[in-house]
């Protein structure tokens, strides 16, 4: 349903345990922050747990703690979520704290300055200080993209962290977080009745505010080959990166394509791992997927790529690597994809749908990935209701299809290329 | 829904609404009768089911010959049959829906596994074959053999694994427990004969216990799994060695020399005790309000107040022959001196002061209620029956876990503190760039320091 001043609201009852799931899903994500305010949308994320109308900071935290929960908040390229799994006693506990930080955000310079220094230190623990930090995650867009909302730095370079100020916080929660820019998602133990009557009782009442205008993300048609070279700092393997532009979600390339990408980066038994890992063993990891590896194939609403990710041993070059990864992209386009192939990669794709659907995020926030799902499909489609029609789409993908799809998409002039090449030669 | 009135967001935090019953699903409980113990549980939420082969041998059995010999026997056991190759295998688990993976940490090996339940006789049938057929080709144990080399490189240069190898070492010593990861030359040491004498010994029923959840009924489940595992040999397994810990001096500080770090990881950690230990709730909860939740003293102090970082936790961690208590933090180069101040502070505080009635009711609150949310997925359950069972403790553990812990005083937890938050042999390790952060570890005391490879410089 929707409330009055715009609030999209699902519910989906599920009595398995005495457990529920909420989430606010935002229409924002670091893809378009704004320009001089790298990683602005992540350190925006952080205000929202540092205090709001009528429960200050740390309020949010120990509210839902004590309550017998867990809450976190993430920022996608489109999304920003924020989300809690709870007893379902304290279900309305938990809603009236996300509608009071929907209606006003309080926060100050302090907090602000506090959060400035907890990203940071996120960013060294995540990136800077670790070996294939931010590979290839943040390595690919600046390469694979001209469009500065695809190609910045989205965790934010730390001179803009500094730069951002208050007055940016609140003009950001003014543009992007009004109600009809968001859903209300409430899982678990509840009836749908209850749920919505809740979610009126405690959202109905924000004003609603002006839609966002929307943003420009459009990328000019790629047609040269990108190629880039990354520092790696403290890992001892060279690592490369391939990006080949993906789909659009929804289109019947974006199904085909997500069959071709099973077949191609499936676990050890696709066909990427098992040539270079466990056949020609030039590479001693390989993994990859369409988003990968910060989304999935349905958390994103414009440009991305179908990435692998390799580290490959010293004694091989990058050439020789890209060849024997050329070769089986090669018989994937020259020879296509038999049924016997294709068929138990549905089964695998199904199989892993229902256990996304169940949690997806680990034992403690049951139901997060069909909040997850449910969520891209209500603000990217408006059709939640897809979470049980859209499994059919990719069931139906035939092996010309994905023959097809490779031709179009894996091409020299529509992928990036960045190699990680580490700082000393070899290992002690 | 647009015409229904408008009201009025109310200032006031609304009260818990009164608590539905937790109740843990029955479990049906059967040793086969090679000694195969099997713990199942119904669960329907998806069409598929989870489940774990437990041996309980791991890298300790082997630490004084081959450190690491089980984590690479089990990896390679997935490997290869004396019917399946390596390639078939891999395409078989495709075609069931279904991921396996195999591994071993100290006290455990275990193969995991869930697919599609349609597929579950067929998929058990290939968890026995590797259990007991696995076939261990040299050409994959040899793949396998660089692969883990290459890693063992990287984990060298990764902030988290160095911290817990220095302080592993420091709290066990020559004990297996000390030894987090093998060397190079470990690895390179290793023999193909090791692996499947490892196996052969280890890889028997009476040692092993099955934990399945999922969407199937259980009578069903226990005759596929009979027809599975009932026919494979038994054979008695000895446990592993139990050396003496080492006696802890006093407060000490060990550096990790990682050239060109841009942040220090701190880990402090002093000895603590198993789950069977009688005070293992009690510790639990004084661990939860110290630094276990978000919620807790230590986050609220050094991420909320103060800004030095980012995702500070305190843990207590049972290992089958002893635990330990750590607390963890990757903070800026500058704060290395202050953040420790903070810890001990924090530390100082449980052990000193009681914890009043609000903060004890929240934190007994939070532990039941995550338990809770830990019956709502396969997963989760799954989880939970094979940390029960697989330390054997009482019958009853899960169902009346939440009722111990909501008995617990503010008493308790002082006595946890001052027993198990051990400030005065506080082993205090810290990984960063030397130059950046020696002269704030000397406040502590004089640093011992190594090189990433371990060895003292």
């Amino acid at each position: 349903m929707t409330l009055s001043n715009g609030l999209r609201v699902v519910v989906s009852p599920d009595r398995t345990a005495p457990v529920a799931t909420v989430g606010v899903y935002y229409n924002i994500g670091f893809r378009i922050e704004p320009r001089g305010r790298s990683g602005f949308a992540h350190l925006f994320e952080h205000m929202m747990f540092q205090g709001s109308a009528n429960a200050g900071k740390m309020v949010h935290i120990k509210l839902v703690n004590s309550s017998g929960g867990v809450l976190n908040g993430s920022t996608h390229y489109d999304v920003t979520n924020y989300y809690e799994s709870v007893p379902s006693n304290a279900l309305d506990r938990v809603l009236w704290l996300e509608a009071d930080r929907m209606r006003a955000l309080k926060v100050d310079d302090d907090n602000l300055r506090n959060q400035r220094d907890v990203v940071k230190e996120e960013v060294r623990v995540n990136v800077l200080n670790q070996p294939y930090g931010g590979f290839p995650w943040l390595d690919l867009p600046p390469i694979a993209y001209r469009n500065w909302a695809n190609a910045h730095n989205f965790y934010g370079d730390f001179d803009d962290l500094d730069a951002a100020t208050l007055d940016d916080v609140q003009k950001f929660f003014q543009t992007y977080y009004a109600p009809s820019n968001a859903v209300l998602l409430i899982l678990g133990d509840v009836d749908t009745d209850e749920g919505f009557r809740l979610a009126e009782r405690h959202f109905a009442s924000i004003p609603s505010g002006p839609q966002p205008s929307p943003a420009g993300i459009e990328e000019p048609a790629q047609i040269e080959e990108r190629r880039g070279v990354v520092e790696e700092k403290f890992g001892t393997l060279p690592g490369i990166a391939i990006g080949y532009q993906a789909p659009r979600r929804l289109t019947p390339e974006w199904y085909a394509a997500a069959m071709l990408d099973q077949a191609l980066h499936g676990g050890r038994v696709g066909r990427v791992y098992r040539r270079l890992v466990l056949e020609q063993q030039i590479a001693v990891d390989a993994e990859g997927g369409i988003h990968y590896p910060v989304g999935d194939l349905f958390d994103y609403n414009g440009p991305t790529l179908m990435v692998t990710r390799l580290l490959y041993k010293p004694e091989y070059s990058v050439d020789q690597t890209i060849a024997a990864y050329d070769q089986v992209i090669n018989e994937m386009k020259e020879k296509g994809i038999t049924s016997a192939e294709l068929e138990p990669i549905k089964v695998k794709f199904r199989s892993n749908y229902f256990s996304m659907l169940e949690g997806g995020h680990g034992a403690y926030i049951p139901r997060y990935g069909l909040m997850h799902l449910l969520a891209c499909f209500t603000l990217f489609d408006n059709d939640p209701k897809l979470v049980n029609t859209i499994l059919g789409g990719f069931m139906e993908v035939t092996p010309e299809a994905v023959q097809s799809v490779a031709h179009k998409l894996l091409t020299h002039h529509n992928r990036s290329i960045v190699i990680r090449q580490p700082a000393k030669k070899g290992a002690a | 829904m647009a015409s229904a009135p408008r009201s009025e967001t109310p200032s006031a935090v609304p009260a818990l609404s009164p608590e539905r019953p937790v109740i843990w699903p029955p479990r049906v409980r059967k040793t086969l009768s090679n000694g195969l113990e099997v713990v199942l549980v119904e669960l329907h939420t998806i069409p598929k089911f989870t489940g774990e082969l437990f041996f309980r041998s791991g890298n300790a059995v082997s630490a004084a010959t081959a450190p690491g010999l089980a984590d690479m026997t089990a990896t390679v056991a997935r490997t290869g049959t004396t019917s399946r190759t390596s390639r078939q295998i891999e395409e078989d688990l495709r075609r069931m829906g279904s991921d396996l993976s195999s591994g071993a940490g100290a006290d455990t090996s275990v193969i995991s596994f869930g697919g599609l339940v349609d597929f579950s006789s067929e998929l058990l049938g290939l968890v026995s074959e590797l259990a007991q057929h696995a076939s261990f080709p040299a050409d994959e144990f040899e793949r396998e053999r660089r692969q883990l080399i290459e890693g063992l490189r990287i984990e060298r240069t990764t902030p988290g694994f160095l911290a817990s190898e220095r302080l592993r070492r420091v709290l066990f010593g020559a004990h297996p427990y000390g030894t987090v990861s093998p060397t190079e030359a470990q690895v390179t040491g290793y023999r193909l004969d090791q692996l499947v004498e490892f196996h052969k010994r280890c890889y028997r029923p009476g040692n092993a216990l099955l934990v399945l959840v999922g969407d199937f009924s259980p009578q069903d489940m226990l005759a596929q799994i009979e027809k599975a595992f009932g026919s494979w040999a038994t054979g008695a397994v000895e446990e592993a060695p139990n050396p003496k810990l080492p006696e802890l001096p006093g407060r000490r500080v060990y550096l990790v020399h990682l050239p060109g770090a841009v942040q220090a990881q701190i880990l402090i950690g002093n000895h603590a005790i198993t789950r069977t230990h009688p005070d293992w709730l009690r510790l639990t909860l004084a661990n939860s309000i110290y630094g276990g939740a978000f919620n807790s003293r230590l986050v609220m102090n050094i991420r909320e107040q103060k800004g030095y970082t980012y995702s500070p936790r305190s843990g207590a961690h049972p290992l089958r022959q002893h635990g330990y208590f750590s607390v963890g933090a990757a903070v800026r180069n500058d704060v290395v001196g202050a953040t420790l101040t903070e810890i001990f502070y924090e530390i100082d505080r449980m052990r000193s002061t009681p914890v009043e009635d609000g903060e004890l009711a929240d934190a007994r609150n939070y532990l039941t209620g995550i338990f809770s949310l830990g019956l709502a997925t396969q997963d989760g359950l799954a989880g939970q029956l094979a940390t029960a069972t697989l330390e054997r403790l009482p019958e009853d553990y899960l169902e009346t876990y939440r009722e111990r812990i909501l008995k617990l005083t503010s008493a308790d937890v002082l006595d946890a503190a001052q027993k198990y938050f051990d400030s005065a042999h506080a082993q205090i390790v810290i990984v960063g760039d030397r130059a950046q952060i020696e002269s704030q570890a000397a406040l502590f005391g004089t640093p011992e320091v190594y090189d990433a490879q371990g060895n003292r410089i």
